[in-house]
């Protein structure tokens, strides 16, 4: 799984220089059920950064200014200098810390919280020290400036040497310090909605559910077969060329891909949001910042050799990225996308009957909502979304359930995660089909993505920024609209007919050239 | 050594037994070096030519075929990217932030124009009796080598998975061609006839200048490929057949274009024969390709290990044993590009613009975009 933080069970009591055993520090906990991956779903703690636990103890960490003891042999010393830095609220952090541990824990997080609170009274501790050494050193170059006899003067050049070389010193451990915060703070998963149910995956609640599973009166056939007998897809041709995983569409299946992804952007589009194709080979720091981990054990992301490109695996992470590090105007706000793209994932770890056909592949079409708000409106946008999303599946005549996903199955960055399962006869079972989480201000930290907020009544212009309200956090929210193999899926296995023909749902029709049914090829 | 011996004698043929297994490992050895170089050393060596063909470099192209005419403004045109930025279309800054130069996200109505562009050239093609495809696009670096490419070479075009033998396709093409890798397919399945869509990656590494601005030369697209496998005695007809449709789709949507028959030192390797068509730009100022379809014959074939075999000519007993089986033949491949949605986003756009700075959409499209007849400029 992509986990690489360690499981901390203990606390560092001090952060002084002994040095602590190896065989204490690392502790490894069994990997929870809960963690197991589905496809659409974020890893847990997917973001949890490569970095060596010995590191953790930092030279200079005492209050005193100049003596600083060496690292002893047994440790690593080096940090691993963050990319990015997301915009995290430590002083809330601090001032909420029962609250956040608590989340941590109802999510079966990693997260250190002890050692980012003790970090950040480090960081905070010595950044007073800097500036009080840099006021002193302040001192004595004004007092170098006036008339002093020599061997005064010799003292004072002696002094601001040391402090020189002790604040040069500092001013390294801070930089240090403020990394491994950075670090470790990153890792903190989202809060979490107070409705949310706590738990793992059982306990998910059923918001809603719409249809009911269809009665057939005669043997149904899963996808594979019925894709096999009228001559949809090649999954063994596909192999040979790429891999297990990978399939050709063909015949009526391509025209159903382009209905179902016409149909699915047209009908948002209506809903206002903007359409957007968008590239699929992104930097990997926009991944990470999105709160996936591209290069982890058992990554999702595929990487591009001699690049720090990664192929995407949903459009939430370049649509994401299209306003990083960007101060939009409040008036701007919501900002509605509805992008379609083709994804890409290792599905790495992944393994089972809950494999096979077109249920987990590694390469698809998805049309992906994505929505940029001010954050008094994300509650009420992820509620449009949810129904944007059930809308389209009933015209299609799916019967399904939306799941109020529970603390355990949340993923990092969500505050609250809705996912849509639907009946999947050949399968026999439900499976997910689409999932739309309320991201809060956890990615537009990490993005950068603020908004200034208008003045309430129009304020007479002044020189200097004074007039402008500060800027805030967008909130950010990511739903699929259409994931397309697992509808293919939908679709073919709810509308077989005895004969073998599979019926096309009245929405689509249109864009398939007015086709209604999938008949048997005669050979 | 079967025979009754006496023991020198065994002794002896033992001995030359030995040194003959030794001369003959080493000479084995040396065999399967001598064939492996000579293997690698004759796969640079390029399919022949047509005669037809023009000698010389890309200057000796000869015009095969005009069609249409520049249109005549009577305003300053403007370039694509201007039309875009004016249109709200692209945004070419976001996506430099986001993944590099030569990358972009499609807005609007240009999104709707990428959809009509593909779903309209799938179904006329389709109507031609093509099959259509979605494909892989990542495959193995082997197929990419089959088709005639260089996943690995300097300043190559194709990307390449960390970790891994996989690469990005950079066309259709190459998951096509693989579809029927090492078969033996019978004659009455010929032709083969299959229309791609497809996302396409290029590094497009060597290339730069002013011809790579904007969507002209890109990381990334859509394309839609027609690929053909057919007996030899028929690829030349097929080239025509995949060229004139090329054209009809062109003209149906009121392009200006030249179709080159492209000279031979200009071919590609796999290529017996080239025919390039090249569309006015008005905002480039010049002809810009926009579609290449080739005749292969048995070169990529020959590598991917496609084969047919003929139908008997009479209905021949059923004899034992392969005997009454024609031996097989490799098929001739062909792929021609049916619809390069940026180049052809480029044409619209700059062809198509009206003095107030609309675009008016051509008729063939209207229709898989919800009626769309203008993309006219945003309210601010």
């Amino acid at each position: 799984m992509g986990l690489q933080c360690y499981f901390g069970g203990t606390t560092i009591q001090t952060l002084k220089l002994a040095a602590i055993p190896a065989s204490s520090r690392f502790i490894l906990n069994p990997i929870p059920k809960t963690l197991v991956l589905d496809s659409f779903s974020r890893h847990n703690y997917v973001y949890c950064p490569l970095r060596n636990p010995f590191k953790l103890l930092l030279r200079a960490l005492s209050a005193t200014a100049v003596q600083t003891a060496p690292a002893t042999e047994s440790l690593d010393n080096k940090v691993v200098k963050p990319q990015w830095k997301a915009a995290i609220d430590f002083k809330w952090i601090r001032d909420n810390k029962d609250a956040v541990a608590l989340n941590i824990k109802n999510r079966n997080s990693n997260a250190n919280l002890e050692l980012v609170l003790e970090l950040y009274e480090k960081m905070l501790a010595v950044q007073k020290e800097v500036e009080r050494l840099r006021g002193e050193r302040n001192a004595v170059a004004n007092k170098m400036k006036r008339k002093l006899e020599i061997s005064e003067r010799q003292k004072l050049i002696e002094e601001g040497k040391n402090l020189k070389e002790g604040l040069a010193t500092l001013e390294e451990d801070l930089v240090k310090l403020t990394d491994e915060l950075q670090l470790e703070a990153q890792c903190i998963p989202n809060m979490t909605h107070p409705n949310v149910p706590i738990g793992g995956e059982d306990s998910s609640t059923v918001r809603k559910m719409a249809g009911t599973p269809r009665d057939f009166g005669f043997p149904v056939k899963d996808h594979l077969q019925l894709g096999k007998e009228l001559d949809l897809f090649d999954f063994d041709a596909a192999a040979e060329v790429s891999g297990s995983k990978f399939y050709y569409l063909k015949n009526e299946a391509v025209l159903l891909e382009m209905a179902l992804v016409n149909w699915t952007l047209s009908e948002v589009m209506k809903k206002g949001f903007t359409p957007l194709t968008t590239p699929e080979l992104v930097r990997s720091s926009v991944v990470e910042k999105c709160g996936f981990q591209p290069r982890g054990d058992n990554t999702q992301v595929y990487s591009i050799e001699g690049s720090d490109q990664c192929l995407i695996g949903t459009a939430e992470i370049p649509v994401g990225g299209i306003h990083m590090d960007a101060i939009l105007a409040e008036t701007q706000l919501p900002l509605k996308y509805v992008a379609f793209s083709h994804c890409f994932r290792t599905e790495a770890g992944a393994a089972g009957a809950a494999t096979r056909g077109l249920y987990r592949v590694h390469q698809f079409s998805k049309v992906e909502m994505f929505v940029l708000c001010r954050p008094e409106e994300s509650e009420s946008y992820h509620e449009e979304l949810i129904k944007i999303e059930e809308d389209l599946f009933s015209a299609l005549g799916l019967h399904y359930k939306t799941f109020d996903m529970a603390s355990g199955d949340l993923g990092a960055p969500a505050y609250r995660k809705f996912d849509v399962e639907a009946w999947m006869p050949g399968l026999g079972r439900y499976g997910e089909i689409s999932s739309a989480s309320n991201c809060l201000d956890y990615q537009s930290r990490r993005l950068g993505i603020r908004y200034r907020p208008s003045e309430p009544t129009p304020a007479p212009l002044k020189k200097g920024k004074g007039s402008l309200a500060p800027t805030q956090f967008v909130h950010t929210l990511n739903a699929t609209a259409c994931a397309v193999p697992r509808m293919i899926v939908c679709l073919l296995e709810n509308y077989q007919q005895e004969d073998g023909s599979v019926i096309i749902p009245g929405p689509l029709r249109a864009f398939m050239g007015g086709l209604e049914l999938i008949t048997p090829k005669s050979t | 050594m079967k025979r009754k011996l006496e023991i020198s004698e065994r002794q002896k043929l033992i001995e030359e037994g030995k040194n003959l297994k030794e001369g003959l490992a080493t000479l084995e050895e040396d065999l399967v070096k001598l064939t492996d170089e000579l293997q690698l050393e004759a796969q640079c060596i390029p399919n022949m030519t047509h005669p037809n063909v023009p000698i010389g470099g890309e200057d000796s192209s000869t015009v095969r075929k005009m069609a249409g005419t520049p249109r005549d403004f009577g305003f300053p045109v403007k370039d694509h990217l201007q039309l875009g930025k004016e249109l709200d279309l692209f945004d070419f800054d976001a996506a430099a932030e986001v993944s590099g130069s030569k990358f972009y996200y499609l807005k609007n109505e240009a999104v709707l124009l990428e959809m009509a562009l593909v779903n309209w050239t799938l179904s006329e093609v389709m109507k031609k009796g093509f099959t259509p495809l979605t494909t892989p696009e990542l495959v193995r670096s082997s197929v990419v080598e089959k088709c005639g490419f260089q996943p690995r070479g300097d300043n190559t075009q194709v990307y390449s998975i960390e970790g891994s033998d996989q690469c990005l396709i950079g066309t259709a093409e190459i998951p096509v061609g693989g579809i029927h890798m090492d078969a033996i397919l019978a004659e009455t399945q010929l032709p083969l006839k299959y229309v791609a869509f497809s996302h396409c990656f290029r590094t497009e590494a060597g290339a730069a200048g002013a011809a790579t601005r904007g969507l002209y030369r890109v990381h990334q697209f859509s394309k839609v490929e027609m690929f053909v496998l057919c007996r030899p005695e028929e690829s030349e007809s097929y080239h025509e057949e995949l060229i004139k449709i090329e054209e009809d789709l062109f003209s149906a949507l009121g392009l200006h274009y030249k179709t080159f028959d492209m000279a031979s030192g200009d071919l590609g390797a796999p290529a017996y024969r080239k025919f390039d068509v090249e569309a006015w730009m008005p905002g480039l100022g010049r002809y810009g390709e926009i579609s290449s379809a080739s005749n292969c014959l048995d070169y990529q074939s020959r590598r991917l290990g496609i084969r047919y075999r003929p139908s008997e000519p009479t209905p021949a007993p059923l004899k034992k044993g392969k005997g009454s089986l024609a031996p097989t033949q490799f098929v001739h491949t062909l792929n021609a590009t049916a619809c390069a949605v940026p180049r052809m986003i480029v044409c619209l756009l700059e062809n198509y613009q009206q003095e107030d700075g609309s675009v008016i959409i051509p008729g063939p499209l209207r229709a898989f975009m919800g009626g769309l007849e203008l993309i006219t400029p945003k309210s601010t």
